[in-house]
């Protein structure tokens, strides 16, 4: 087995504001592999920008450790790391060109004047911005700098990159194309990379593992698919795509399936989260994504739920509705759009027929961890 | 591998985790220590302790006397004056040099005229306010005023707000210049009028300048003894002139420490205050990610209106109140023989020469080391967390709200023995020099980090540079405006302050503002115009260099800082 | 970084570079344009050369009893000789009786030898001849003159706290009412006065220039404002004035002894009031054997009161604290 390129120890950051003890990070452990692309993915203020400060150095934890490449670096400064660091802002150095701020790290190191000019060069190649070498930040683009800081950071060829929102300051369509950007020279170089985001869209697409984080805490690590299919927490659940939570009382379970009488009537069998026993009785919700539900016209129709639609919305590929269950439960399904046939009007009935083999139930405590 | 999740890091000790930070902190306590601790111990020493026993007789003699409580209240008043009025004045001339369209050139004059008050010894203006506005004074017989109760409260508010009014401008247009006129194109596609933009968002993003240069302000004139000396006469005492008096004339040292004393409780609640603002909000504007920067918008019209009147008026007042003394210092004899002479420059060449040269090197050794100082201070208070920070930085500004006279008798008393002989040395007078008038630069770099957001340094320390570089190559670059800002201060004041430097100077080394002062007591009015206008002129060129390297240095930075001190510059 | 803190610790704490020259290191509170003149003259005639700066006397006093235990200057020149038996309580001042001692009055001189006279100035009045005229007055002549409402806010003269010239009123003024009534005067007095100035001659000045009426001074403030060219009335009340001793000594400690002893003795010859008439310094030379060449200090026709300074040195804090109380803060 292979050293891995990071490894974080039951690390937590504690802050007192105030009179108050914060935990901002609490008790994180992770295990990355080398070439790994990991992204942080949660709400603001959910502690995942301080656990990649950490890592890089710019904070000390309160309590654990961290490894990187088998190193106990807990305590190393900042600028003996051999991390690369890229900011949601850019952070470029405003009184330098680019080739200055690309060169920055390699003359700290000393390199000869010959080397960091090709390097320089080969960097700015990389992200495609060999000719504005002579330019100042304030003369670039966002996307620009946004290359440039990646540039910096890439020509010292570091075992470990974070990167912290970086995309979150450029438009949209920018955003696609720098994701894959991203990607593909993480790929090509093989470096290990930690991204922080709390955009789900750029963790699914970009990571090989997402870890998610809630008040300072992981509440799930896993692939992207796993994540999404199988998520542990009512919280993961919600945060990861959009997803329909009914709350109810289980009346069965076996076999890693619980069953619970759903409104309108019937038993609904479903997988419980990671396999978790539920007893009867117990309270949970019952997590259903939009996208696994489809409508139709026939709101009797065996193995449906009869609702009344609430709102529909037409947002090109696809409809949008919110279903009115009665006694106060919604739905809310996403339904491929077909030019050819009529969209549900508001307050007709229809008959909702969930896909039970993605229908999850995620036990109510379990929210809490 | 497993470890408990509640167990503590235990850190090695700072020597090791961070040597250049130890290293700079030992350093800078032990001058510390040495030259405002030391001196200040030894002057709580002279108030409260006699006879080698803890007591309170002192302070409740000097306090049981009706004329120093009266003193108290008119620090108090007089401080409060000035520091109102100073930053109103120098927002104002700071909103038309910096965000005004006037014509380029009146900009250039405003920032230019409030120069000279600064570069001059307080004591100069002084005089040539009360030949102006005195009994019998010029202007006041040329505009047909009669009497003018000048002496007391309202000449000394107004030699000092016009004295002191330039430091809170450089500090106030700086600020006021680094802001990013995005703001306000925001705030006026938010609907905004002009008036409201201004209120809503100039004003409250000046908020750290204002309030810096409330405090500078305050504590100026809770210093200053020469102003209040000269016009402040017998009817409106104040805490310094009374300790000066007291010290000078009644040889009561014990008295006069007793007195300054009561001046320090005033100056720490303003420091509080003043701490306590800034601490509410963060105020971030300058990150490493540049946009495009438009123009800044116009101003209110009513306030342009005020604007061009009363920065029209106290421009020419003070270049009248200069034209006095360059006038004087080229006639024969002051008010009898007006004929046009050099011989008070040659004197001033000849006798003044060891005056002039010895100002000058402990003037550029005060600024160089002071300055560097300052910025070091500064960058370790703005973004450094170390045991005993606070401390640190209060005792760093504790000369400055110190008036000069206790401090140059408690550098007498603390360094006239050995092993700290230092008296009769250019040491003890640049050290007073450094550590009464870095201040200003210490707030402006402070100042000017807080603006500049930490992630340009956390990237220079994650690209491999340690912390030396990263302050050396990236901060300095970045906090240049405000360091020359604080150098400019730290300079002027060590070729013109003298309030400290009175008892410090010696046969070996001399000062022009003393001979200026004595020019003055032996009625020389035009030699002392002769070795003012000789003083100005040289801070002036040193001021002209300064802001010469400022632009250089700055070119490099693309267009935000270069225009905007390009204004202040001069 | 490192390397330049290190060198401003350096700097820090230098040590200085000790007094190594043949000089003579003076603090002078006879004003820096005599001074000069006279100790070019010292100079020529010894061989000595003198290092001085000039202070007030309550700096100066201030600074050496400060500086007692590392005295960074020799010896004492002018000022009030008052200021002198202030320091001998303090201890600042070595006993010497200079080789010509003797020929000058006891009176203008210490009796335990710390300090001799160098010149005598009484008090006098200055007023401009301008405003006297524009109000139709003739120059003042008595003290009470002075409280004519004419003078009203127009009178600059010395505050007591800094200046000796202060004092040196009120020394006067209670030789003449006595005490209580002297303090009783100089509250009436008080109605006419524009400014109390700091030093003794500052006030000369605004009334050389009109902004003030009249004042009182030492004779070589107003004669030197005249000599100047300004058009001002020198007189004297008929009720008399005290005058004061301008004194040298020595301080202990001294470094270079030997060479202070030899500005004493300089200083009480002869040559010494000779330089003074000839450089139109305007003491009056405590030798009686100088000849007086300027009329202005031909002192037939004033009456002048003789004070013993012993008394001016006990009087001097009470008086100054009576007149802080009473008159200032009326």
């Amino acid at each position: 087995m292979t050293t891995p390129a990071l490894e974080l120890q039951h690390v937590a950051k504690v802050f007192r504001k105030d009179r108050d003890i914060v935990r901002a990070v609490d008790d994180v452990t992770l295990v990355v592999e080398k070439g790994e692309f990991i992204t942080f993915l949660g709400p603001s203020g959910c502690g995942k920008t301080t656990t990649l400060r950490m890592i890089a150095g710019f904070e000390l934890p309160t309590e654990g450790r961290i490894l990187i490449g088998g190193r106990d670096m807990t305590n190393i400064p900042a600028n003996k790391r051999g991390i690369g660091f890229v900011f949601q802002n850019y952070a470029l150095f405003p009184h330098m060109s680019v080739f200055h701020n690309v060169a920055y790290g390699l003359k700290s190191r000393g390199e000869d004047p010959g080397r960091i000019r090709e390097k320089v060069g080969n960097a700015l190649e990389l992200v495609g911005l060999a000719q504005a070498v002579h330019r100042y930040p304030n003369q670039l683009s966002g996307g620009e700098q946004q290359r440039v800081a990646l540039a910096r950071v890439l020509a010292l060829e570091p075992s470990l990159l974070l990167m912290d929102e970086p995309l979150s300051n450029l438009d949209a369509k920018l955003r696609l194309h720098m994701r894959t950007e991203i990607r593909r020279l993480q790929k090509r170089l093989g470096i290990t990379c930690i991204y922080v985001t709390h955009d789900q869209a750029e963790a699914l697409t970009m990571a090989d593992r997402i870890m998610v984080m809630q008040k300072g805490k992981v509440e799930q690590i896993g692939t992207p698919q796993e994540i999404y299919n199988h998520p542990r927490t009512l919280f993961v659940a919600d945060f990861i795509g959009q997803a329909n939570a009914i709350r109810l009382r289980t009346s069965g379970y076996a076999d890693g399936k619980a069953w619970a009488k759903v409104p309108g009537g019937w038993q609904l069998a479903a997988r419980t989260s990671g396999g978790t026993i539920l007893e009867k009785g117990t309270e949970a919700a019952l997590v259903i994504r939009p996208e696994r539900i489809r409508l139709e016209a026939d709101a009797q129709a065996a193995g449906t739920l009869a609702a009344t639609v609430a709102a529909a919305t037409f947002v090109g590929s696809h409809v949008e509705y919110e279903l009115d269950l009665g006694e106060g439960n919604t739905l809310k399904a996403t339904v491929p759009y077909d030019p050819n046939a009529r969209l549900h009007q508001e307050g007709a009935r229809v008959g909702v027929r969930i896909d039970q083999e993605s229908a999850l139930f995620i036990p109510i405590e379990a929210k809490q961890g | 591998m497993t470890a408990a999740s509640a167990s503590r890091i235990r850190r090695p000790s700072l020597a090791l985790r961070d040597p250049a930070l130890f290293f700079a902190l030992v350093t800078l306590w032990l001058s510390l220590g040495l030259f405002i601790i030391l001196p200040f111990l030894r002057l709580l020493q002279a108030t409260f302790i006699k006879d080698g026993a803890l007591t309170l007789a002192n302070l409740v003699k000097v306090w049981g006397k009706a004329y120093n409580r009266r003193a108290f209240s008119g620090s108090i008043i007089l401080a409060t004056g000035v520091s109102l009025a100073g930053t109103l004045l120098a927002y104002l001339f700071a909103l038309a040099v910096t965000r005004t369209h006037w014509p380029r050139w009146v900009r250039w004059l405003l920032s230019s005229i409030t120069i000279l008050p600064l570069i001059s010894p307080p004591f100069t203006s002084s005089i040539s306010l009360t030949l102006a506005l005195g009994p019998n004074g010029m202007l006041l017989k040329a505009l047909g005023l009669g009497e003018l109760n000048f002496y007391g409260f309202w000449g000394t508010w107004l030699s000092e707000t016009l004295t002191y009014f330039p430091v809170a401008f450089m500090v106030l247009a700086a600020i006021l210049s680094a802001m990013d006129p995005n703001l306000d194109d925001a705030a006026f596609s938010l609907g905004a009028s002009r008036r409201r933009m201004f209120w809503t968002v100039t004003v409250p993003l000046s908020m750290p300048g204002i309030a810096n240069s409330l405090l500078l302000l305050f504590g100026s004139s809770l210093a200053d003894f020469a102003t209040p000396l000269i016009l402040g006469g017998h009817k409106f005492p104040v805490l310094p002139t009374q300790a000066y008096l007291q010290i000078t004339g009644m040889y009561d040292l014990r008295g006069g420490a007793t007195l300054s004393v009561l001046l320090l409780l005033p100056a720490l609640l303003v420091y509080g205050i003043q701490r306590w603002m800034i601490g509410r909000k963060s105020y971030v504007t300058v990150t490493g990610k540049s946009g495009a920067r438009s123009n800044f918008a116009t101003l209110p019209r009513g306030l342009e209106i005020a604007m061009v009147i009363v920065c029209g008026l106290v421009a020419l007042f003070i270049a009248y109140l200069y034209f006095i003394i360059l006038w004087g210092s080229a006639v024969r004899v002051w008010g009898v023989d007006n004929s046009f002479t050099m011989e008070h420059y040659a004197y001033v060449f000849t006798h003044g020469r060891k005056a002039i040269t010895d100002t000058l090197k402990i003037g550029i050794t005060s600024t160089v080391l002071g300055s560097l100082l300052a910025v070091v201070l500064g960058y370790l208070f703005q973004r450094f967390r170390f045991a005993g920070r606070k401390t640190m930085e209060f005792v760093s500004m504790l000369n400055y709200a110190l008036p000069g006279t206790v401090v140059g008798i408690a550098y007498i008393i603390a360094f006239n023995e050995k092993p700290l002989l230092l008296t009769g040395t250019i040491t003890i007078l640049v050290a007073a020099y450094i550590f009464r008038y870095y201040a200003t630069g210490i707030r402006s770099v402070m100042a000017s980090l807080q603006q500049i957001d930490p992630s340009l340094e956390e990237a220079s320390m994650s690209l491999g540079a340690g912390r030396v570089r990263t302050f050396m190559e990236v901060t300095v670059p970045l906090i240049i405006p405000a360091v020359l800002a604080g150098m400019r201060y730290l300079f002027i004041h060590s070729m013109t302050a003298i309030s400290a430097t009175i008892f410090l100077v010696s046969v070996r080394w001399t000062l022009l503002t003393t001979r200026i002062l004595e020019s003055m007591t032996e009625l020389q009015f035009s030699q002392a115009s002769a070795f003012s206008i000789v003083l100005i002129i040289l801070v002036f060129i040193a001021d002209i260099v300064m802001g010469w390297a400022l632009r250089r240095s700055s070119l490099r930075f693309g267009t935000t800082q270069e225009t905007s001190y390009d204004n202040t510059g001069a | 970084m490192k390397r330049l803190m290190l060198s401003l610790l350096l700097l820090a704490v230098a040590a200085p570079v000790l007094f190594a020259q043949q000089t003579l290191n003076v603090y002078t509170i006879m004003p820096e344009k005599y001074a000069t003149k006279v100790f070019a003259a010292f100079t020529a005639d010894t061989g000595i050369k003198v290092n001085f700066i000039r202070l007030s006397s309550g700096e100066a006093l201030a600074r050496i009893v400060a500086e007692k235990k590392n005295p960074q200057v020799d010896a004492l020149w002018g000022g009030p000789a008052d200021t002198y038996e202030a320091g001998i309580l303090e201890g600042v001042f070595e006993q010497y009786k200079p080789r010509e001692a003797d020929a000058i009055p006891a009176k203008f001189r210490s009796a335990q030898n710390y300090w001799i006279g160098i010149g005598v100035i009484p008090l006098c009045f200055m007023s401009n001849a301008k405003f006297l005229k524009d109000k139709g007055l003739q120059p003042p002549t008595s003290w009470n003159d002075l409280l004519h409402p004419a003078y009203k806010g127009a009178l600059q003269m010395a505050d007591a706290r800094t200046s000796g010239t202060a004092t040196e009123r009120i020394y006067t003024l209670v030789k003449i009412f006595g005490e209580n009534e002297a303090f009783a005067y100089q509250k009436k007095l008080h109605q006419n006065i524009q400014l109390y100035t700091k030093s003794g001659a500052g006030g000369a000045m605004p009334i050389a220039t009109g902004q003030a009426a009249s004042g009182v001074f030492y004779i070589v403030d107003a004669l030197d404002i005249q000599q100047q060219g300004y058009d001002v009335v020198i007189s004297y009340p008929k009720e008399g004035v005290t005058y004061g001793v301008e004194a040298a000594g020595i301080l202990k400690g001294a470094r270079n002894l030997e060479l202070a002893k030899k500005l004493m003795d300089w200083a009480s010859s002869k040559r010494l009031g000779d330089v003074m008439m000839a450089e139109k310094i305007n003491y009056i030379p405590t030798r009686p054997d100088v000849k007086v060449s300027n009329p202005a200090l031909d002192m037939t026709q004033v009456k002048l009161i003789d004070t013993d300074i012993a008394w001016k040195g006990k009087n001097r804090e009470a008086f100054v604290e009576r007149f802080v109380n009473e008159v200032i803060q009326q």
